[in-house]
């Protein structure tokens, strides 16, 4: 029984190095005066200095910021209504659309990102390039939002919903006032999840892309074959807080829930 | 007038929202989520599905005559090798993913306690950082002039570095060092779901702790284990940048390959049918996945 928990214990602790070295490894490093970023020579700010003198990290960060803010917007209530729908709708061919809306997030990304390139150059009048970028996130975010949202939903009380419609309020007084605030947790949740899972991005975001519209993750990946440096190192950092910050974000909305329930 | 009101409770839906209509009220809730389906998912997908089907012309057009001129090609080239080997490391990263998860997700099942939450807290963070970011730390770890070669240099076990990068063992650590969590989240919500009083049942019946692993654990997570694979298998096979950044410029596997073809060589059919060939391999695991009842645990592992 002991050996057994132990043995427990040993696999999930080197599990958890295992996924933690290297990411920690890149924070360290990103305040190591070494520049090639590997070597330890002495504490510095200066690259973090350097990233935002640097006017293309400057423009790719703000770009990737932008991007995901606008699928934030759009992603975050699409999905509260499609959640709503699929909740309170029976119908034909409801388990065939859940499905549908589940493969934007389990397709291989370079078959997502193939399909919408070919889509986009062949059938859509667009330019690659912003525009494509944006409806590529949210084609991809929104489904997050939705099971998130769906989660919450199998979690409220709906007598609550009855009672204000025997009132007399209308359904969409009653979502205003009654089930959207109940559902303010796991909204806010999505969004707070949408924010990393656009910004971080890269696989589907450089088959639409284009030439011009360089990304933070598309700036990265063009810096990859010089090895690493310490700007990747500290972009890395970055990414990094901006994932826990949204995850942290979620979290908490999560804990407040316990406090918002009746 | 009891049997509208049954029809009603049927289909879910109060009676009020009988009155505005039911099919105004699919409209407005998932009328834009359909567009969007539609015209974005679905058609792209039928499209790739198209061109590796129909001739292309001279400029990439589509020449509707059936053919499989594509997929002959594709198989002519020695491109099938490439989608086995592909399937192989997939498969072999599906089953290291299984065999690290399964203890680390019983162990924060069962003996997590109140701190359960940091511990899975600390599992989907790396699974939600950029995959790019995690691919390039992992670079410089093995890399030639990485940590672990300085850290032996130093020692003075070895005069020159050793070569980890651009190797397939490079590869395989790359790809479950990649995908590991997304096997960890829904074995961890199938396993949380479990009665704790059956195994107190099977051991106060005498079963013995690895009979009642097999017998009973193993089974009620079979829908676990199969969102797992569905969340490590499919991505690990289509996967581009862990065979492109850790296994060196020749080493190709089908994600590898679809990017290459649509990126770099314009090849939209040859692209196509490998794209669509990911795509099936993908829907027929989806169909087991929930014939076998793993939704669930695949939509709570988001």
């Amino acid at each position: 029984m002991k050996l057994r928990i132990w043995f427990l214990k040993l696999v999930s602790l080197g599990t958890y190095i295992f996924l933690w070295a290297p990411v920690l490894v890149i924070i360290v490093f990103s305040f190591s005066a070494n520049k090639y970023g590997i070597k330890w020579e002495g504490f510095t700010w200066k690259w973090y200095a350097a990233l935002f003198e640097n006017e293309t990290v400057r423009d790719a960060c703000l770009r990737s910021l932008v991007i995901a803010l606008i699928t934030v917007l759009v992603a975050t209530p699409l999905g509260t209504l499609t959640a709503y729908g699929l909740y309170k709708l029976r119908f034909k061919g409801k388990e065939f659309l859940r499905t549908s809306i589940l493969l934007p997030i389990v397709m291989p990304e370079v078959v997502t990102g193939a399909a919408l390139l070919v889509f986009f150059i062949k059938l859509m009048p667009f330019q690659l390039g912003y525009p494509t970028i944006i409806i590529a996130h949210i084609v991809f975010s929104t489904p997050l939002a939705v099971f998130v949202i769906l989660g919450r939903m199998q979690r409220i009380d709906w007598s609550w919903e009855e009672a204000s419609m025997d009132l007399g309020a209308s359904r969409f007084n009653t979502f205003r006032r009654v089930i959207g605030p109940l559902l303010m947790p796991g909204i806010a949740g999505a969004a707070a999840l949408i924010f990393p899972w656009s910004f971080d991005d890269f696989v589907i975001t450089y088959f639409v892309a284009g030439i011009g519209d360089t990304t933070l993750p598309i700036y990265v990946f063009s810096q990859l074959r010089h090895g690493a440096s310490p700007v990747v190192n500290v972009i890395g950092t970055l990414f990094t807080v901006i994932t826990i910050v949204g995850l942290l974000g979620a979290k908490l909305m999560e804990k407040r829930r316990m406090t918002t329930d009746i | 007038m009891e049997k509208t009101a049954d029809m009603q409770l049927e289909r879910g839906i109060q009676p009020d929202a009988i009155q505005s209509g039911f099919h105004s009220q699919i409209t407005t809730y998932l009328g834009p989520i359909i567009i969007i389906q539609v015209l974005f998912v679905l058609l792209p997908l039928f499209f790739i599905l198209a061109y590796s089907f129909f001739k292309s012309g001279p400029y990439g057009n589509l020449i509707f005559e059936f053919t499989l001129d594509n997929y002959r090609s594709i198989l002519d080239t020695g491109y099938a090798m490439v989608f086995f080997k592909s399937m192989y490391y997939a498969l072999q990263t599906n089953l290291m993913c299984i065999l690290l998860s399964y203890p680390l997700a019983y162990y924060i099942a069962r003996y997590g306690g109140r701190h359960k939450a940091f511990l899975l807290f600390m599992i989907v963070i790396p699974s939600w950082t950029a995959y790019i970011i995690r691919l390039y730390a992992l670079k410089t770890i093995l890399g030639s002039n990485g940590l672990i070669n300085n850290f032996i240099l130093d020692l003075g076990l070895i005069e020159l570095p050793i070569r980890f990068l651009y190797t397939p063992w490079a590869v395989s650590i790359g790809l479950v060092y990649t995908w590991l969590p997304f096997m960890v989240l829904p074995l961890y919500a199938s396993l949380e779901g479990l009665d704790p009083s059956l195994w107190e049942a099977a051991t106060d019946l005498g079963s013995a702790p690895f009979r009642r692993f097999v017998r009973i654990t193993l089974p009620l997570t079979r829908g676990g284990l199969l969102a797992g694979t569905i969340l490590v298998f499919i991505p690990s096979l289509g996967d581009w940048l862990v065979p492109y950044l850790l296994g060196g410029s020749k080493f190709m596997m089908a994600g590898t390959l679809v990017a290459h073809k649509f990126t770099t060589a314009g090849d939209i059919p040859g692209g196509s049918c490998l794209a669509a060939a990911l795509a099936f391999i993908l829907l027929i695991l989806l169909f087991l996945v929930i014939k076998f009842g793993g939704r669930e645990a695949l939509e709570q592992a988001l």
